[in-house]
């Protein structure tokens, strides 16, 4: 009962959002992690646009204004903690952040 | 919105009310004491005004929230544990010579999520109180700058968090894209008429992922130590309980909307998480020395024990779900409360070997982490052994053989590692061999390090940790010996939820 396009365009989202994901996991820089979430949610905001045109009400549009606004916010304390982040460490490579171990060296 | 949604939403609006007013009172001027004060009467106004709520209950504040007695009943209890959280920071941060005072508009934005957490009947609200929730969290994880750990754990937490958000979100999208409505109710009963959900299916997939990072169950719990270990205590004490509390709060509405077997497929998949949660968080706890991670893997199991009780999906689970969460309230707050009281000004007392003969040296702060650790593990005439049984009885009711067996060899490991810290803080200080302490691997490695002077060196506990801390000590036992007033309450409170 669903029409085609509907489909389609969830579709994109999902590339979107896989796309995002793939970023995430492969970048080793936290600037690019954030973009990636980033990516990711506005895939999230797509795939609720689409939803919202399929079923003719403004719902889906609600929800990505939401969703926008939160990552704004998300992403103001993601650049406040990566500015801190730099003056402890010289890199932004998440791998150079391991001094939360267990045991004995914390 | 008329005057009678007000009413039902009071303590939601006098706790937003109270961050205004601390921020502006900032504005003003800085003074720690008072903020804190403010913050705290905000906090108990809040729950003082919960009464007149429950006289409109249950209210539906349409489309967003529900005002019934099971979300007063969580929100009471959230609004609480931060009460206890906020008496633990103020002496915390009083050590701390740093910007104190924004934490407070922190608590309360992280509070006032969690209780629309707790209400909410719709998507949106959901998303919102997750995310002001989370995003208050992020900062407090991270507050305390003079730490080299807190911008670690911070960037670590939001990366995380924000990812599962993005799951749980693109979840919502799949599940409203197949029911055209983001309203719990509704959406159960769209999703029962179709033979099968379809999209509803992943998305709700989706969405388990964003809830189950939130709870830090098994595979998503990865979290859950670094954070546990790398912000400060009282924060640790918030993250696991009125963070997780909310969640789980909510998980409960949202499947209760279902009949039992529609939600099959997830019922399924939540179930293999608890399984995983109870096992793993117990096996990976007995590999740690540090008290806070050890804290955080037990606090895993402890999901997955709550998750039996919420697969049973009747009323008695309802009620044995909301008992636990209680009771895990309760201990969880008194061990991470004798922890901060510990702590000084320059470091955590979150070794081992720091809690080594705390008998000898603070024999009621070694007394009440006793009784919370003792509760922990569920041992009778502890608040902690009655929510156990009523779980598995939960479990036994519903016939949930795997879970409640995996539940009880995962109560037999974490015994293991909660009465070996009662051991260690019966051992004395400075052991002149090896054969009175526990011969673990890392015995080395503890016997290298001198423990903290400043815990060597009895102080007064301060006014507001001890009162929070006696009132824990008096519902750790006193709920263990007289389960019976608050069971009927909660009884009465979940009635409405199915």
């Amino acid at each position: 009962m669903n029409p085609i396009p509907m489909e389609q365009s969830l579709m994109v989202a999902a590339m979107l959002f896989s796309l995002g994901l793939i970023g995430l996991l492969v970048r080793r820089n936290v600037i690019f992690m954030l973009i990636s979430i980033e990516i990711m949610l506005n895939a999230a905001g797509l795939a609720f646009v689409v939803a919202g045109s399929h079923w003719q009400a403004a719902d889906g549009q609600v929800m990505f204004l939401f969703i926008i606004t939160m990552a704004a916010a998300e992403v103001a304390i993601g650049l406040a903690l990566v500015l801190r982040l730099q003056s402890d460490l010289p890199t932004l490579d998440v791998d150079a952040m391991d001094q939360l171990k267990g045991g004995d060296d914390a | 919105m008329n005057t009678t949604d007000l009413i039902a939403l009071s303590p939601l609006l006098i706790v937003g009310l109270s961050a205004v007013a601390i921020l502006l009172l900032i504005s003003l001027r800085r003074n720690h004491r008072a903020v804190a004060t403010l913050a705290l009467g905000g906090l108990a106004l809040a729950m003082a005004s919960i009464p007149q709520a429950a006289a409109v209950a249950p209210h539906h504040i349409a489309p967003l929230m529900m005002a019934d007695g099971y979300a007063l009943f969580y929100s009471a209890l959230l609004l609480a544990a931060s009460f206890v959280v906020g008496l633990l920071s103020f002496d915390y941060l009083e050590q701390r010579g740093e910007q104190r005072e924004e934490y407070y508009v922190l608590l309360l934005l992280a509070t006032l999520g969690g209780l629309v957490l707790v209400g909410a009947n719709h998507f949106v609200s959901l998303f919102l109180g997750l995310e002001i929730l989370s995003v208050a969290i992020y900062v407090m994880v991270a507050y305390a700058r003079s730490s080299p750990l807190a911008a670690e754990t911070g960037i670590k937490y939001l990366i995380l968090a924000g990812t599962s958000s993005a799951f749980m979100v693109f979840g919502m999208a799949l599940v409203y894209a197949q029911t055209g409505t983001l309203e719990f109710g509704p959406m159960a009963a769209q999703l029962m008429q179709m033979e099968d959900f379809g999209l509803a299916l992943p998305g709700m997939a989706m969405m388990l992922v964003g809830v189950g990072f939130k709870l830090a169950v098994v595979p998503f719990h990865m979290w859950t130590p670094e954070v546990y270990q790398g912000a400060p205590v009282p924060v640790t004490a918030f993250v696991a309980t009125v963070s997780k509390g909310a969640m789980f709060a909510l998980l409960l509405r949202f499947f209760a909307a279902f009949e039992a077997d529609e939600a099959q497929p997830i019922m399924n998949i939540l179930g293999l998480l608890a399984i995983a949660s109870m096992l793993a968080g117990n096996l990976l706890a007995l590999l740690e020395d540090n008290v806070k991670r050890l804290l955080a893997y037990s606090s895993i199991a402890h999901l997955g024990y709550v998750l039996v009780a919420f697969l049973a999906e009747s009323s008695f689970g309802d009620e044995a779900v909301t008992f636990y969460l209680v009771a895990y309230f309760i201990s969880t707050l008194a061990a991470f409360g004798v922890i901060s009281v510990l702590s000084d000004g320059k470091s955590e007392a979150d070794r081992m070997e720091d809690f080594r003969g705390l008998y000898w040296r603070r024999p009621m702060l070694a007394t009440l982490m006793t009784a919370a650790l003792l509760s922990l593990a569920g041992i009778p005439l502890t608040t902690g052994f009655v929510a156990k049984f009523a779980v598995v009885a939960a479990g036994v009711k519903a016939a949930l053989w795997v879970p409640v067996f995996a539940l009880a060899l995962g109560s037999a490991i974490g015994l293991y590692y909660y009465l070996r810290l009662v051991v260690v803080m019966l051992s004395p200080v400075n052991p002149t061999d090896d054969s009175n302490s526990e011969a673990t691997a890392t015995d080395d490695a503890m016997s290298t390090r001198a423990p903290n002077p400043a815990i060597l060196r009895p102080k007064k506990v301060p006014i507001g940790p001890a009162f929070a801390l006696s009132i824990l000590a008096i519902f750790l036992l006193g709920l263990g010996v007289l389960p019976t007033p608050l069971m009927d309450f909660i009884k009465s409170s979940v009635s409405e939820l199915r």
